[in-house]
């Protein structure tokens, strides 16, 4: 049991997330680069396309619009979205895959690829069968429960409340085989002792409207997904799940406080370009999504999703460490639990 | 009163401002147009406005969003019925019986019904929508489940087999088919691959529009190009006679139930018209004494898929606006208008946008109210469509078909779908299995299949759990008597 944590504790992340969990960023990341950057020969002559790999409601979507929005404002080019979604990311993947290598596509993707990649060896490689131009978003996850709530009140009541139901406990989540929450609830059950039902919901809706109805008995979920039920006071989160409590949840117990002893994985997002695209075109794209990263509207959509209570910025060769990184820990965790890694 | 004075104010506000009126009725028209053309939809449109609404009020965008949704759902009606081809999803039931009446030159009658019912469904759950949003939407979350929705689904499915089918056993084979299709891709709990035969773009699954296209619409070109080569095609006879008052008040039952129907699945969040539609159709089977007429041209099957598809419009917005919780493609949009102007739906909005939320209730009960107006008006027009001699008519509805297909996803394997869909379709229905059963089996087996793997999750895979929860295992006993029946008659009946 205890080997599973030990691995997720190896804090192959550690050194990575820099973590500034109570800092507030008054300076943004990418300032130091030049205002405008002219393209190599023109490029871009027409406007670009972004494969996104899921839907335009999710976390994906928005974030791609976003980051659309804002490399629009800088660089006064269009970026035309077009939605793949299905086979968590592969369907995106494999369309991107088979598009020019010209640089006028790029491909918005999330930590699920890396996942994908550690358990089966010949799905892409975002750290080098991309050029990461950007990683935009890191953000953590957190346990809810409804604010209303009497059975338990907070995570100490509620691991003490679980443990009496003798595995009959449900929390939603999605709990796909190799999943990111998958991975982080084992660990969680592991430290904790505990035994919970996990019943996966693929979609956002019916995830929360599982915990808001009383169908479930508790939610795992990033903050920034659900704030609008933060906001009306509809659930609270009572696990944090980050070494130290961000100055957000200052009053949520975070890993440390619980006594839960694992580094955590974490849900980022970012932007690719094929890696045999034009090397004077990649640096182009680098500058512009990395820049656009600082627009003002890009800030302002991040803050309102939680992202800036961590440092959500890499640029392509921190973004390939974290992408590294994630697939070296993903599959020792993988190799742990028994799955067959490819 | 305090539901009336809000409404007059919403009212006000919206028919009181020059841009208002403008937005509403490029709604009403647009969500009418996109979702009758084929190969488009509302959803193409939104997307397409999606951005733009920055620059709108929140008030004007959300509104904008809510009418293109009401009127949407109806104008898919109208090429499901003409033509064979389901606007969007939730239109598909209608093409059972709309597309036969036309043939049998009654597609005046059918689009009427339509137009009416259509009214109808989307301004009675407006009204409902008004009056009790909050109540309804937490009702809805706490008594239905995973388990209850798939006890309801199986429920519909239950029933399913006599829709289309020469036989019995005909129908279930067509079901089941339409099931097995349901599987292929990843298993929506588990992400287990299957059935992709090393093609990733399988992983994705069978989408059910292509397949709703190619059974439907390219199927019936190959019908109609065989009879015309071998000398026996009659075209349509074009009839603009609407359905007598007389006709529709006799449907009244059908209406009442598709309204019930219709409502309650709007209320399920990740549910939506689509299932609405299906469901009030099979009920409308279910009940009636003359099963068999369904499938041939029975007016009762237009009216109780589209009664049921507008009804869960204002439905899907209770939960959307109550609790943020979209009930479907559309509605999920909204919450980015929402967000676009610095908003979440959800229960503050009642409080603090108070304004905004009585507007868009007030848009969406005249959206419904003028498909009828312009419903009739333009029915008049469009059902001239099928004069188009049947030489260009079947390039064209290949055409938008096809398009129809690759626009859902963007990916070419839709359209081979679309084509082997419509293949396959032309000679399941020359042996009188149901096409209809084939969809209804994928678009139901896709939700419960999910529902089914989550209900089990949540009674810890013991199957005693189910009688733990009344309204689950009230649905499943309901669906295994009707199960039952079916078998009875078919065995044990002449008629059947």
């Amino acid at each position: 049991m205890k080997t599973t944590m030990k691995y997720i504790a190896s804090g192959m992340l550690a050194g990575l997330m820099t973590l500034v969990s109570n800092t507030s960023f008054a300076a943004c990341a990418t300032d130091s680069l030049p205002a405008s950057v002219a393209g190599p020969d023109g490029f871009p002559e027409r406007a670009l396309t972004m494969i996104v790999p899921y839907g335009p409601a999710g976390g994906s979507g928005q974030v791609a619009q976003a980051m659309a929005q804002a490399v629009t404002e800088l660089t006064g080019v269009n970026i035309n979205r077009d939605h793949k979604p299905g086979g968590s990311g592969t369907v995106g993947m494999t369309a991107y895959m088979a598009l020019p290598s010209d640089g006028y596509s790029v491909l918005e993707h999330i930590d699920d690829a890396s996942s994908a990649h550690a358990l089966d060896s010949s799905k892409p490689n975002p750290a080098s069968d991309l050029i990461p131009l950007v990683v935009s978003q890191i953000t953590f996850s957190q346990i809810f429960i409804r604010t209303n709530e009497d059975r338990y009140t907070d995570w100490g009541s509620f691991v003490e409340w679980v443990k009496a139901q003798d595995g009959k406990a449900t929390i939603a989540n999605v709990s796909k085989e190799g999943s990111m929450e998958r991975v982080t609830m084992k660990a969680i059950s592991d430290a904790t002792g505990i035994s919970i039902q996990q019943i996966s919901f693929d979609k956002g809706a019916p995830r929360y409207g599982a915990l808001a109805g009383g169908q479930v008995d508790a939610l795992f979920e990033q903050p920034g997904d659900v704030r609008k039920f933060l906001d009306a006071g509809t659930f609270k989160p009572i696990l944090t799940i980050l070494p130290e409590a961000p100055s957000a949840f200052p009053d949520v117990p975070a890993l440390s406080d619980a006594g839960l002893d694992f580094e955590p994985l974490y849900r980022f997002r970012g932007f690719y370009v094929h890696k045999d695209a034009p090397a004077d075109r990649v640096e182009w794209l680098q500058w512009a999504f990395q820049k656009a990263y600082c627009e003002q509207s890009y800030q302002d959509y991040n803050k309102s999703k939680f992202m800036h209570l961590i440092d959500s910025f890499r640029d392509t060769d921190g973004a390939r460490e974290l992408i590294t990184a994630t697939i070296d820990q993903y599959r020792e965790v993988y190799r742990e639990m028994g799955l067959e890694v490819k | 009163m305090d539901t009336l004075t809000n409404f007059i104010n919403g009212t006000i506000t919206l028919f009181g401002d020059p841009l208002g009126i403008f937005i509403f009725f490029g709604g009403v028209i647009g969500g009418m147009l996109f979702g009758a053309i084929p190969g488009v939809s509302m959803l193409t449109l939104a997307a397409i406005l999606l951005p733009f609404t920055a620059h709108l009020s929140p008030e004007h965008g959300i509104m904008l969003f809510s009418v293109i949704y009401c009127t949407g759902v109806y104008g898919g009606a109208i090429t499901a019925i003409l033509f064979n081809i389901p606007g969007a999803p939730e239109n598909a039931p209608t093409a059972f019986d709309g597309y036969p009446m036309t043939q049998k030159g009654q597609a005046g009658k059918a689009v009427g019904a339509a137009v009416t019912c259509s009214a109808i469904g989307g301004t009675v759950s407006a009204v409902i929508m008004m009056i009790a949003t909050a109540p309804i939407a937490s009702w809805a979350i706490s008594a239905f489940g995973p388990p209850e929705i798939f006890a309801l689904v199986f429920f519909g499915l239950a029933v399913a087999s006599s829709v289309g089918a020469r036989t019995f056993w005909k129908g279930w084979l067509s079901i089941l088919l339409g099931l097995l299709i349901a599987v292929v891709g990843l298993d929506p709990v588990g992400g287990i691959e299957r059935w992709d035969f090393g093609m990733p773009y399988l992983l994705a699954g069978i989408h059910f529009i292509p397949t709703i296209l190619g059974f439907f619409a390219v199927s019936e070109v190959f019908v109609q190009v065989e009879k015309k080569a071998k000398g026996s095609y009659d075209a349509p006879k074009v009839s603009v006679d609407f359905p007598s008052l007389a006709e529709l008040f006799a449907q009244k039952i059908a209406v009442i139930r598709s309204i019930v129907i219709g409502f309650f699945c709007g209320i399920l969040p990740g549910i939506g018209a689509t299932l609405a539609a299906f469901m009030g159709y099979n009920e409308a089977v279910r009940w009636s004494k003359d099963r068999k007429a369904f499938g041939t041209g029975k007016l009762e099957g237009v009216v109780s898929s589209e009664t049921a598809n507008n009804a869960a419009t204002g439905a899907a917005m209770i939960p959307l606006l109550a609790l943020g919780l979209p009930g479907g493609a559309l509605t999920a949009m909204m919450v980015g208008v929402f967000q676009m102007h610095d908003m979440e739906p959800g229960p503050l909005v009642f409080l603090n946008s108070a304004d905004l939320v009585w507007v868009v209730f007030s848009a969406m009960f005249f959206a419904n109210l003028s498909i009828l107006l312009i419903g009739f008006l333009e029915t008049k027009t469009i059902i001239n469509l099928l004069r188009i001699p049947f030489q260009f008519l079947a390039p064209l509805i290949l055409l938008l078909a096809t398009v129809g297909a690759y626009a859902v996803r963007g990916l070419p394997i839709d359209i081979v779908v679309m084509f082997i869909a419509g293949i396959v379709g032309f000679f399941l229905r020359r042996s009188g299995y149901s096409v209809a059963g084939i969809v209804l089996g994928l678009i139901l087996g896709k939700i419960g299949e999910q529902t089914f793997a989550q209900a089990m999750q949540m009674l810890h895979f013991e199957w005693s759990g189910f009688f733990s929860r009344p309204i689950a295992i009230t649905l499943i006993i309901a669906g295994m008597l009707t199960l039952l029946n079916s078998i009875y008659s078919a065995f044990f009946k002449k008629s059947t």
